[in-house]
């Protein structure tokens, strides 16, 4: 007697077999089988022929074959490389970017401070130090304003202008 | 299996196969040599399925070896490696296969026995009852499931062996093959109706009883 299945219940029966129906669709199915012998002889037959397959050889590559398809590679093959290390930098370049860092802390600490302290001692105020290196200059200060020039000065100082003292005088 | 949502990093902690990969994508010395190590045997022997060669199969199985290493530096784990792998070899499979139709070759048929007389399968099939599975050998068998196999469409039969051989559910050989999973289950149902419609002389050469409908016993 031919099963009544349709195309779509035998690719549910063959899915069934595989394992791939939902639960709802296995028990439908379950109970169609149960009222159709002739749909349980076809179930017995499609899972009959997919274990025949069984029979079929496994055959193994050959013993060179890993050998073989790598010679197919021919120039393509890049020569073996160490392993990559993901950002790996040559050991001087961490020193570099060490003192490179602390170079730009103290710089921009700088500017900062300078920035911060900036109404402070103004640029053009002499401080302590430039006053006690200038101390013979500020003293004669009032001699140098009635001096034109510095060459008038050199010109003052020359031993032929007033002549020289007679030694012994 | 096809992963959605699942970085490229999950799969690689989770499959092995595609830290393997990521290593051959690196030039790491021998990584390639252990992948073609690894999947070999499962590739010859899927391949030798579908082209029912040996020497043709390790040729295919070798291009997609040769493939995989090409677009190493572009691999980027999507889905099981595995899964990957199987979709080169599906569409080279596929390929020789096509053009295997375009030449031709006509195959000796089981009933052409020539001169010598009925091979032992054919006489199988014209003395049912002399105990078939003592007389018949194994490669004969063999031999005939691979013609039935053959005689599929290429897309049935590349479904037919991922299924049967690669252990592959509807959804990863809906993935190696570019279908939908319904397109599958359609595929592999018509596929096993015609193998049956092949292999029903031997379906029951193993002395199991003939299961009778019912209204059929009496």
């Amino acid at each position: 007697m031919p099963s009544n299945l349709t195309e779509k219940d035998r690719a549910d029966l063959v899915a069934f077999l595989d394992g791939e129906l939902d639960a709802d669709a296995s028990e439908a199915l379950e109970a169609k089988l149960a009222r159709d012998p002739a749909a349980r002889a076809e179930v017995d037959q499609l899972r009959r022929t997919w274990e025949l397959l069984d029979f079929l050889p496994r055959p193994e590559p050959s013993g060179n074959f890993t050998h073989r398809t790598i010679e197919r590679l021919g120039p393509e093959r890049t020569a073996p490389q160490p392993k990559r290390r993901p950002f790996a930098l040559p050991r001087w370049a961490f020193g570099v970017g060490w003192a490179a860092s602390v170079a730009l802390a103290v710089a921009g600490g700088y500017v900062g401070l300078t920035l911060l302290l900036g109404s402070g001692t103004p640029r053009n105020e002499p401080t302590e130090k430039d006053l006690v290196r200038d101390l013979r200059v500020i003293e004669n200060k009032r001699l140098y304003d009635l001096v034109e020039d510095i060459e008038f000065l050199k010109d003052l100082d020359h031993p032929d202008l007033f002549g020289e003292e007679p030694h012994g005088s | 299996m096809a992963v959605t949502g699942e970085s490229s990093g999950q799969l690689a902690l989770r499959d092995p196969d595609v830290r393997l990969m990521y290593r051959v994508r690196d030039d790491e010395a021998g990584a390639f040599a252990e992948l073609v190590e690894r999947y070999q045997h499962r590739l010859v022997a899927v391949m030798h399925h579908l082209v029912g060669n040996l020497t043709e199969a390790e040729d295919l199985a070798q291009e997609v070896f040769l493939r995989v290493y090409r677009a190493r530096k572009k691999y980027l784990a999507r889905s099981k490696f595995s899964t990957w792998l199987f979709t080169i070899a599906n569409n080279l499979a596929l390929n020789s296969l096509r053009a295997r139709q375009r030449k031709p070759v006509v195959p000796l048929r089981t009933t052409d026995s020539g001169p010598l007389g009925p091979r032992p399968a054919e006489q199988l099939v014209r003395d049912p009852g002399s105990g078939p599975m003592q007389r018949i050998q194994r490669e004969e068998l063999a031999e005939l499931i691979q013609q039935a196999l053959a005689g599929l469409n290429e897309r049935q039969r590349v479904a037919v062996v991922l299924n049967k051989f690669e252990d592959m559910n509807y959804v990863e050989i809906a993935e190696v093959m570019g279908l939908t999973t319904k397109g599958v289950k359609s595929l592999l149902s018509r596929a096993r109706v015609n193998l049956r419609a092949a292999l029903s002389s031997y379906i029951y050469m193993d002395g199991a009883p003939v299961p009778v409908p019912e209204g059929d016993e009496e």
